[in-house]
């Protein structure tokens, strides 16, 4: 029987992230994982789709090389020393995890963990069962992929994100059901990778609840790269033959027949819960199933956490470990809290798309008077030096006092670019503060101070609108 | 396990107190029931016990921070492994049971122009930030904003300069020294001022002979001591208005401005001014024409010595009619005492000295002293409070008549 002031279910960047602070503030912490750690992030999301992504982007570079007068020849995608290389980053990201979890003397256990009570969790692990007792629980599980009826994942020809980032090539053609962030990374990297994509999107729009300004960016390109894209539509039927497969598919203007090779379902996700025997505990859920809990991350029962994924959208890696960070020093007896104004997301398809805060749309809806400002990379140096000269900065700002309420980006390095705004808004800084900060040239982040710039009223590098 | 000690329902229509004084400190073992927590609410200080045994992990609530109820406002280690959340404070009213917490997604403090570090103090110190008012640009809250809120300043130091001009910009000289408008203190300043500003008062002044009433409390005054009360003038003062409220009854009434009525009130409840080292509070004597002076005698007594000891419950501040101030012992000739709005009038007491009096031609020597009724006009004109205290005054003169009423 192990001790522990805090035990952790799950070690995602919710769950280690916890593990490593409640550690390094003296309370004994066990994590418990049943795959491997650093969750899906590490091992079947972020990190493992941005190792492919990178090199999708190389060969797409090279493609139009000799443009740039680089002459390549003979270039080509060896996916098996692909998928080694991105498990070695996988596995270099994992073993720094447990360096550090046990770095600051925290317990792992490895094998899937039962809650039998607040303080008593049973671990099946290689070596038997282990019975944890402990005066806190934090539920870090997270999300599953979740599937469709009538397009369950075979592991074969219709599969799920986590066996897309592990195909040994690139499919002829390859049908991604949902254009969400997921589904649009795929698009984007297989279409780059040679693949012949089709998307079907039950909604309206591609990234749905995303400024449809961007999106349409990403929509048209990847449409001229030879997509197909099907908004409100939906897969009725497959048949399956072989390794191929005939869609049916239903859109606004009828019913159509595609033959695929492979369909990626990315649907949307579901809380995993099963094992945390929720309804025993008390542990209140909303009816999503996801676990509520206030803002120092207390579920409806007293000693129980919940960070991540698992408490619900939006679903992000960085979102879980500042919540991871918040239940150790709240279990610590901190006075820490989620109180951050704004959560930055970043969707790594071509261009990439990043935001924070409010959108032109959300900022109205919330009773502001909005200013909106753009600046074109098209005209930014940097961007034009590095061929990437799709996609633009906007930034929301108060009409009144210049407040930023939100930017979005779509462009080159976008997800990076995003940070620089968060900062922004957390420090309630004005589009004047922008503006006067000096960004060394030339490089993107010109781009947000021009489009600052604009929105104080003098706009430099475009004319006044 | 930690138990989330959240500020209960007090009372009706009381949604925020202040917190006054906390009676442990972090990493203090606390009982059960224990007083643990002095509220101030607009009503009253209220003394909160110790919803659980264990030990204190965190104050949340600064003394000298106003706490809505629900909020968390102590976290206790309740030691136990299987706490059940349960009903919360035992003398209160019922509250909510650890409420299922809101889900939070979003972004709780989009408004509040704080960088994350200033937030984070705020925490530190227990400060609700979004009461604290920024003193920079856009009114963006500093951390000295938030250091000084905590301190019990609710608004910084540029603010208090500029109030009150002093040669020293920030703070006072050596030969000033500032105390924190809060607790009682504030809140009397808070109602006195209103209610100078809503009603329309006038103060009528009589004079009483009191002769008799000081030889008739000199006869009662042994049987008192054998019950164990202090007999003081104010039961016979008391139970002399009875019949003068029943006789004037928009003496005893309220104005009703919402609904446009007068609200006559056929219950007679008496609140006692009662001076505490906190300042002025008026605890409330229930039912004064069902009580003899003696039972009036022995609950002012508790009264006023729950009251010194700031341990009123709501309930015993609340629902007066009408209200007496007696300051008596102090001395004095007379005073235009404040109403205690939403009551009519309220009633002064000055001190009994010996007075040469002119009766049946001839100069006298007897007891007497000043009534100093302050009314609202808006309800009661001039010469019906004079007819009021007019027969409050005969009552207190006439022994035999007041007998009949005192017993």
């Amino acid at each position: 029987m192990i001790e522990a002031d805090v035990a952790i279910v799950g070690g995602g960047p919710g769950g280690y992230v916890c593990g490593i602070r409640a550690a390094q503030l003296g309370l004994k912490t066990v994590v418990i994982e049943a795959d491997r750690l650093g969750g899906e992030c590490v091992n079947y999301g972020c990190i493992p789709s941005k190792s492919l992504i990178t090199v999708s982007r190389l060969a797409d570079k090279v493609k139009e090389a000799e443009r740039y007068g680089l002459k390549a020849s003979g270039v080509s995608v060896d996916f098996v020393q692909l998928q080694k290389w991105k498990g070695e980053v996988i596995s270099r990201l994992v073993a720094g995890i447990e360096l550090l979890l046990k770095g600051y003397h925290a317990t792992i256990l490895k094998g899937e963990a039962e809650v039998v009570s607040k303080d008593r969790v049973i671990v099946t692990t290689d070596q038997g069962r282990e019975e944890i007792s402990c005066k806190n629980l934090v539920l870090a599980t997270g999300t599953r992929t979740s599937s469709l009826p009538g397009l369950e994942f075979d592991g074969d020809l219709v599969i799920g994100s986590k066996e897309g980032l592990d195909l040994k090539g690139a499919p002829k053609r390859l049908m991604v059901v949902g254009g969400g962030a997921i589904g649009l990374e795929f698009a984007s990297m297989f279409q780059k990778l040679g693949s012949v994509i089709t998307i079907v999107e039950i909604m309206e729009q591609l990234l749905p609840g995303s400024d449809l300004d961007l999106v349409r960016v990403v929509h048209r390109k990847l449409e001229a790269h030879g997509a197909r894209i099907y908004l409100k539509s939906k897969v009725l039927r497959i048949d399956k033959k072989g390794s191929e497969a005939t869609v049916e598919v239903e859109t606004p203007d009828g019913k159509i027949n595609i033959e695929v090779d492979k369909i990626l379902v990315s649907v949307g996700r579901k809380p995993r819960t099963e094992k945390l025997n929720l309804s025993a505990l008390g542990v209140e859920t909303d009816p999503r199933g996801y676990i509520t809990t206030d803002s120092r991350m207390h579920t409806s029962v007293p000693g129980v956490y919940a960070i991540g994924d698992v408490r619900g959208p939006p679903l992000l890696a960085h979102k879980a470990s500042k919540e991871g960070i918040v239940a150790a020093e709240v279990i610590a007896g901190m006075s820490s809290a989620a109180d951050w104004k704004v959560i930055p997301d970043a969707v790594f398809c071509d261009p990439e798309v990043a935001s924070v805060g409010l959108t032109e749309a959300k900022a109205v809806e919330a009773g502001y008077k909005v200013k909106r400002s753009r600046f074109q990379f098209a005209a930014l140096g940097r961007a034009l030096a590095a061929g990437e000269p799709e996609g633009f900065v906007k930034v929301i700002s108060k009409e009144e006092d210049g407040l930023v309420l939100g930017v979005q980006i779509v462009g080159p390095e976008a997800s990076d670019l995003i940070s620089e705004v968060a900062l922004a808004i957390e420090m309630g800084a004005t589009v004047e503060d922008i503006a006067l900060t000096i960004h060394p040239h030339p490089t993107f982040p010109e781009a947000i101070m021009e489009a600052a710039e604009s929105a104080a009223g003098r706009p430099i590098h475009q004319l006044k609108s | 396990m930690t138990y989330s000690f959240k500020l209960p329902d007090i009372g009706e229509g009381v949604s925020e107190g202040e917190i006054l004084k906390w009676m442990a400190n972090v990493g203090d073992q606390i009982k059960e029931d224990q007083p643990l927590v002095e509220i101030m609410t607009d009503k009253v200080n209220v003394q909160i016990p110790a919803p659980r045994t264990g030990k204190v992990l965190q104050i949340l609530a600064k003394e000298g921070e106003v706490a809505k109820v629900g909020q968390t406002i102590m976290i206790i280690d309740d030691g136990s492994g299987g706490a059940q959340p349960s009903a919360e404070i035992a003398t209160l009213k019922p509250v909510q049971a650890a409420a299922p917490p809101q889900p939070q997604q979003g972004a709780p403090s989009q408004s509040i122009l704080a960088t994350p570090a200033t937030r984070r103090l705020a925490r530190e110190l227990g400060v609700d930030i979004s009461l604290v008012k920024g003193s920079g640009a856009q009114g963006r809250i500093t951390d000295d904003d938030v250091k000084h809120f905590a301190s019990g300043s609710p608004t910084g130091p540029p603010t208090v300069a500029v109030q009150a001009p002093r040669p020293a910009a920030h703070g006072p000289g050596p030969r000033e020294e500032l105390v924190p408008l809060r607790g009682v203190r504030k809140t009397i300043s808070e109602r006195m001022l209103k209610s100078l500003q809503t009603t329309a008062q006038v103060t009528h002044v009589d004079e009483a002979d009191m002769t008799e009433l000081v030889l008739l409390r000199e006869a009662f005054k042994g049987s008192a001591e054998k019950r164990g009360v202090h007999l003081t003038f104010i039961p016979f003062i008391i139970k002399a208005l009875v019949p003068a409220l029943k006789e004037f009854p928009y003496v005893n009434s309220s104005l009703d401005e919402q609904s446009g009525n007068i609200v006559l009130k056929k219950y007679y409840n008496i609140g006692i001014a009662t001076d505490t080292e906190q300042g002025l509070v008026v605890p409330v004597v229930r039912d004064v024409d069902r009580k003899d002076i003696f039972e009036l005698a022995g609950e002012i007594e508790t009264l006023a010595d729950r009251a010194r000891k700031a341990q009123l419950t709501l309930d015993e501040v609340r629902g007066g009619t009408f209200t007496i101030t007696n300051v008596g012992a102090i001395g004095g000739l007379f005073a235009t005492p404040i109403v205690n709005a939403p009551e009519v009038a309220i009633l002064g007491l000055h001190k009994i000295a010996k007075r040469p009096v002119v009766r049946d031609g001839k100069v006298e020597i007897r007891d007497t002293t000043y009534f100093s009724l302050s009314f609202d006009h808006r309800v009661v004109d001039g010469a019906y409070a004079a007819r009021f205290t007019s027969r409050v005054i005969e009552t207190v003169q006439d022994t035999k008549k007041l007998l009949s009423e005192v017993l």
